[in-house]
């Protein structure tokens, strides 16, 4: 009361609270929050990999600030990093092992919540068949983590339905480099970017997903002492195409044709790079032969939407270039033709001599912390160490590093994360283990998937956080998360960073490698045979640098000290690369294939599955924003954050917004065939085209991913995210958007003669109209 | 645990990033004679990832809607040709800051060696007067400590060398810590480099941030273009607005009754009744103002700015008022009268006219386009018509019809005044000049009265013509018919509504008013007003 009495007449101003004072480490500081011990560790939100340090005090995280010392991030840290303490002890943790008991989940020990789901798993199996249990991992873990997760799947439970969701992000970047260079493994570095002359960024929004990376193009004109040439190549106009000397507003889903094109033109005008060809390279002759046979400048233009003459001063400025560096993310990876799409880039760099030089690569920026290590170690699309499970030898040596009998070794890849919810829909599998993801958010066509997970006889949701997918789930193993427990991640540059433990694990949490290793001993002699010597993650760690000795994701350099003295290590790192390696494929760096040269291979631009139609005339682009992470899991309790993006939004072209007499700020229902979305808030903007809408897929709330498509790439099995057709029902015009005959197809042609040849096709017959 | 580091500080260790960002440490000039702090935004650098704002929120330990640093969003041009502009703005460190000379309690002080404008939290009592007349928005209330907090530079840490926080935390290198000659800023530089698209006249506190800026930028609409959010009530202040004025237009009544009466008219004398009831409003409206402040209990010292602040002479002159009205009341209780009372009376009302001035003049600021009007002067002592109205029913209670018609009368003059000074604000909303540089503003107002408020504006049109003029003309009908007991009703009742009307013109003054400042962000608009 007197406390109550006091605040009110303001006789406390609260000076401690809001008071600086000297740190150590950091110097003046938030004095509330000087912390006992500073720990170094490394973010666990995205795939760049930012050095960091966690203030702690009385045992739990209340600081994070960048470490200067560190070459990613050179002090530097994002909204999301900066703010990372505060999601360790969100009130969204699941904090004890639960079962769905009477419909409802109810906290248990780890006795039972393993000894029932264990029971369920083996029923299961011996009923239906291995293969009925099936498992659906994360980009989130720890190296650690994955390792451990994967050798228990597929040696354990002896399934080989299991993937990652990395399949939603990185998958084609995975598949496309397998094509091209014949192994995953991203070549370059990030201080390329600050070498390059020219950055061309691909679908690749690094403004909102990878802001750190802007230090690496900001010190470019540093170092070089002039601004490099910035192409940013995206169909909406993102705060990253602000960067951009030349912003390509492509068509949507016509990047492939572009770089093809582009190649086209590198031929025709020969400014490409034959020695480099001759050498490097194989497929030449062909790869040639495809494109000047199907890309010509004409033809391009039609589909990308993009003049004739600005495809040659594209060319020329990227060919003319000696450092040019191609980057992308989602917008290439996430298509149905993702994985040729990467291929292509790989090609355009490859014919221009831009691989594995300073400054000059192809390189694809992963989305999760730990995408990369996962595709290292994770034995989803391959056996641990990059290794294939179709090779007998690469089988064979990998079961006696680690002592298991080689029939156990799969000898191929099981299905796929569509595969295995397309399989839980059919009836064939029954029980699904989900860890770390949440596909209740971020899977696309929603009302699908949930109505498969309706089918299965159990779901296990191994996660931190209460998720959406949690929610739904009958087991929940409670896990620990970020700073909570001591591994590896690798970033999008081949950089195993160590990301330490600083505090104990929340509750009765444990860390994802403990889980896996504890539930492992429900299953009779499996962990004698796999995790009898996993004492700690160090034990995981020796295993890992074994498997790997050889390979070209090589750690056997490596310890944890070693990586935290310099601040990450880029595999490989071995006897030959002691303190690792900046970039792969330099000069007598050969491609792992056959021949040891990097393929050029003939893709094929095709068009979307699904187009605009009358019923669904706009086009529905989805992506992230810099305040929130993937599914809100760990984002949804920052006031800060939320502050800023508190709820999705719908990105309108005003010419669109007054066919639906719709302002900023007025709320609509969005749908597609599929399903909708409802009280959804309108922002008008210019950065996407007419016909086009933009909404940020985080949200629960407003569920974006019941409206897109379960189309997939053949090859990665990655959604096509990015483009689904759909249709905006405002209150003034109920009805939504229409298309409309039109008469004059000719007169509509000289209006759109920027638009693709798709486009136009569609245009000349219907028009858009209210 | 072992905590072991390559690095035992990083306050001397350099990032190598090439620039100011990433480190600890700063590396800046010293400052010679004339010269002082100022921010650099780099508007071509910043990709607007608010790695700024957070970092300065860490630091400063505010809790999220106190923000020091913000992100404004601002987009022009047509698709492909578009510019998202982002603008990093923390505090201006003004050389002439408006912050500082309202401040009533002296709480801002511009150093002389930095050139820093400092606000000392001890002495603030949180009457937010600062987040009114700054016209970049940039103090901001802490709720959880009761006072207006704002942007340092850091200077604690620049002093000893340290990289403020926003500096440090920017991946694009694109704010950085400069030094600058003012006089040279002021006359030849700011006009070209202290401009930014959407932020007000440099000329209002001449800023010290240079800005630089894309070529060729389109125009340019903030991302908060439709983001109406009406301004904070005031409750209190609409109150002790009110009743003070009324308490004035009441003693007014009183004063001018009593000149008359001594001049031989043939007029009944104000009586102690009528001078208490002139104290009232004003006793029971003071002290509500108090409850405006984060601190009341320091409410007091209010007072200690009377030089540059117009809320220190508010609140001395009406406390002075307000004590003076007291002892008016005292005389006539005492039944002292004649020269003396008149003299006293006199004192007091000059004291009351100045202080209702002042209390206009607090809101006349160049930061709030619709305050800063003339008309505001008038409405505040325009609302004293309800003073007349008071005195007026007491004069029907005491003498029946005698004299009531000429005060009546008066009133009803008020009333009438106070009726065009609204209607010329009406005309003045309908007939905004799109090429006035406030426009953007103005427009706002205007769109909150009719969209947000359009109800409680027709109820203060309607009702102020109502209580304003035709009942208190009814009131005079039935006084010259005779009918004191229905002249008395009907004027309790054109007093209440009256009263009713101002306030609620007042709840619509502080409510519509769009203050300059930063674009503001799609949801999270701009500060608390």
């Amino acid at each position: 009361m007197l406390h109550k009495i006091k605040e009110f007449l303001g006789v406390d101003i609260k000076i401690d609270k809001y008071k600086k004072a000297d740190d150590i480490k950091f110097g003046k500081i938030s004095k509330f929050k000087i912390p006992d011990e500073w720990v170094r560790s490394t973010c666990g939100y995205c795939g760049v990999g930012c050095g960091l340090y966690i203030g702690v005090k009385n045992g739990r995280p209340v600081y994070t600030k960048g470490d200067p010392s560190h070459p990613v991030s050179k002090g530097t840290l994002c909204p999301k990093g900066l703010t990372e303490h505060e999601m360790v002890d969100s009130n969204n943790r699941v904090t004890t092992p639960m079962i769905r008991k009477n419909g409802a989940l109810q906290a248990v020990e780890w006795d039972e919540a393993f000894s029932y789901t264990a029971k369920k798993f083996q029923d299961i199996q011996a009923k239906y068949g291995k293969g009925a249990v099936a498992c659906i991992s994360t980009g989130q873990f720890l190296t650690e983590d994955f390792y451990t997760l994967g050798k228990f799947v597929q040696l354990g439970l002896e399934t080989n339905n299991y993937d990652g969701n990395t399949t939603l992000c990185m998958a084609s970047a995975v598949m496309g480099y397998k094509q091209s260079f014949g192994s995953d493994g991203p070549p370059a570095s990030y201080e390329d970017f600050s070498y390059a002359d020219v950055i061309m960024l691909i679908g690749a929004n690094i403004a909102d997903n990878h802001p750190i990376l802007k230090l690496h193009i900001a010190r470019n004109k540093k170092i070089r002492g002039k601004k490099p040439t910035i192409i940013v190549v995206d169909p909406r106009h993102s705060k990253t195409a602000n960067m951009a000397d030349i912003f390509v507003p492509l068509a949507p889903r016509s990047d492939l044709a572009l770089i093809n094109g582009l190649c086209y033109i590198i031929f025709e005008q020969g400014w490409e790079d034959e020695k480099f060809i001759k050498e490097r390279t194989s497929g030449a002759l062909e790869f040639k032969k495809h494109i000047m046979k199907n890309y010509p400048p004409q033809e391009v233009a039609n589909i990308t939407g993009i003049e004739v003459k600005e495809l040659y001063r594209l060319a020329k400025v990227y060919a003319s270039a000696d450092r040019a560096m191609s980057a992308w993310t989602m917008g290439v990876n996430q298509s149905s033709i993702g994985t040729d799409t990467v291929s292509a880039i790989c090609n355009l760099a490859l014919i221009t001599g831009n691989l594995g030089k300073e400054g000059a690569s192809p390189f694809s920026i992963t989305g999760q912390c730990n995408a990369m290590g996962t595709r290292e170690f994770g034995f989803t699309s391959s056996i641990p160490g990059y290794r294939n499970y179709s090779s007998k030898q690469d089988r064979e040596e990998f079961a006696n590093i680690i002592g298991v009998p080689i029939e156990l070794i799969p000898t191929k890849r099981g299905y796929a994360y569509p595969e295995i919810i397309e399989a839980i829909d059919r009836g064939e599998i029954k029980a699904l283990w989900v860890t770390a993801t949440n596909p209740l958010v971020s899977f696309p066509d929603q009302n699908r998937l949930r109505s498969a997970l309706k089918k299965l006889d159990i779901l296990v949701v191994q996660d931190a956080f209460m998720s959406e997918t949690a929610q739904e789930a009958d087991v929940i193993f409670s896990a620990a998360t970020w700073s909570e427990k001591e591994g590896v991640y690798t970033n999008s540059e081949r950089r195993c960073n160590y990301a330490k433990k600083a505090v104990e694990p929340l509750g009765k949490t444990m860390s994802d490698a403990n889980i896996v290793i504890e539930f492992s001993k429900y299953f009779e002699g499996k962990y004698e045979l796999l995790f009898k010597d996993f004492k700690s993650s160090r034990d995981i760690f020796e295993e890992i640098k074994l498997v790997s000795k050889g390979q070209l994701c090589d750690y056997s350099g490596m310890s944890y000290e070693k990586i935290e003295e310099l601040g990450g290590i880029q595999w490989p790192c071995n006897e030959q690369y002691p303190e690792g390696k900046k970039r792969l494929y330099t000069e007598g760096f050969d491609c792992p294939t056959d021949d040891g040269k990097a393929k050029l291979l003939p893709v094929d631009w095709k068009p979307l599955s699904e187009s605009c139609n009358p019923n669904f005339p706009l086009n529905l682009n989805t992506g992230r924003t810099v305040e929130q992470w993937h599914t809100r899991t760990k984002t949804k309790t920052i006031s800060l954050l939320n502050d800023l993006a508190p709820e999705a939004w719908v990105e309108l072209n005003p010419k669109d917004a007054k066919k639906l007499k719709v302002k900023s700020g007025d709320r609509i229902k969005i749908g597609s065939s599929r399903g909708s979305v409802e009280n959804l808030i309108v922002k008008v903007t210019e950065v996407v085209r007419e016909g086009d809408c933009f909404v940020p897929f985080h949200f629960s709330e407003q569920m974006i991913n019941n409206l897109t498509i379960a189309d997939f790439d053949p090859k990665s099995f990655e959604p096509n995210f990015k483009q689904c057709a759909v249709n905006i029902y405002s209150d003034n015009v109920p009805e939504g958007i229409k298309m409309e005959e039109t008469k004059i197809a000719g007169e509509l042609e000289e209006q759109n003669s920027a638009k693709n040849s798709n486009y136009i096709e569609e245009l000349s017959s219907k028009k858009r109209e209210v | 645990m072992e905590n072991r580091t390559p690095l035992e500080s990083f306050i001397n260790h350099k990032a190598k990033t090439g620039m100011q960002c990433g480190n600890y440490s700063i590396d800046i000039p010293e400052l010679k004679e004339g010269e002082q702090y100022r921010f650099h935004f780099d508007a071509t650098a910043c990709v607007g990832c608010h790695c700024c704002e957070a970092a300065c929120n860490e630091l400063q330990n505010n809790p999220a809607d106190v923000k020091w640093r913000r992100v404004g969003e601002m987009e022009g041009g047509e698709f492909p040709n578009v510019l998202q502009f982002f603008n990093s703005m923390s505090c201006n460190h003004c050389i002439e800051p408006e912050c500082l000379k309202g401040c009533p309690t002296n709480s801002y002080i511009k150093f002389e060696d930095s050139g820093i404008v400092w606000h000392d939290d001890d002495s603030c009592i949180g009457c937010q007067y600062c987040t009114w007349n700054c016209p970049y928005e940039v103090p901001v209330m802490n709720y959880d400590r009761g006072i207006v907090t704002k942007c340092d530079m850091c200077h604690d840490k620049l002093a000893i060398g340290e990289t403020p926080a926003c500096v440090q935390a920017c991946p694009a290198g694109a704010i950085e810590i400069e030094v600058v000659n003012k006089e040279e800023w002021i006359k030849h530089n700011m006009e070209k480099e202290g401009v930014a698209p959407h932020l007000p006249d440099i000329e209002i506190t001449k800023p010290t941030t240079r800005y630089t800026l894309p070529e060729n930028m389109p125009q340019l609409s903030p991302a908060d273009e439709r983001l109406l959010k009406p301004a904070h009530a005031e409750l209190p202040l609409v109150f002790m607005t009110i009743l003070t004025q009324v308490s004035l237009g009441a003693f007014l009544a009183l004063f001018l009754g009593q000149v008359l009466f001594s001049l031989g008219f043939n007029l009944p004398e104000p009586s102690l009744a009528m001078a208490i009831i002139a104290f009232i409003p004003s006793a029971i409206g003071l002290p509500l103002s108090a409850l405006h402040l984060g601190r009341p209990i320091m409410a007091m010292t209010a007072m200690k700015n009377w030089k540059t602040s117009w809320l220190s002479r508010e609140a001395i002159a009406l406390g002075a008022y307000t004590g003076l009205a007291t002892v008016v009341a005292g005389m006539y209780f005492l039944e002292i009268k004649g020269f003396t009372l008149i003299f006293v009376e006199a004192i007091t009302l000059i004291i009351g006219i100045f202080g209702i001035y002042a209390q206009s003049m607090i809101y006349r600021v160049k930061a709030r386009p619709a305050w800063n009007r003339v008309s505001t002067t008038k409405r505040f002592f325009g609302s004293g018509y309800i003073g007349f109205l008071l005195i007026s029913i007491l004069l029907l209670i005491n003498n029946g019809g005698a004299g009531a018609t000429v005060l009546l009368a008066v009133s009803l003059l008020a009333g009438m005044a106070q009726v065009l000074i609204v209607y010329e604000e009406v005309m003045f909303y309908r007939h905004l000049n799109k090429s006035d540089p406030l426009y953007y503003q103005l427009n706002r107002t205007r769109i909150l009265l009719k969209e947000h408020f359009g109800q409680i504006k027709k109820f203060r049109l309607y009702s102020l013509i109502g209580f304003a003029l035709v009942l208190p003309l009814l009131g005079v009908l039935f006084t010259a018919s005779g009918l004191i007991n229905l002249a008395i009703t009907t004027l309790v009742i054109s007093t209440v509504g009256a009263l009713l009307s101002e306030l609620a013109g007042r709840y619509l003054f502080y409510r519509t008013v769009v203050p300059l400042g930063l674009a503001g962000n799609f949801f999270a608009g701009n500060q608390r007003g």
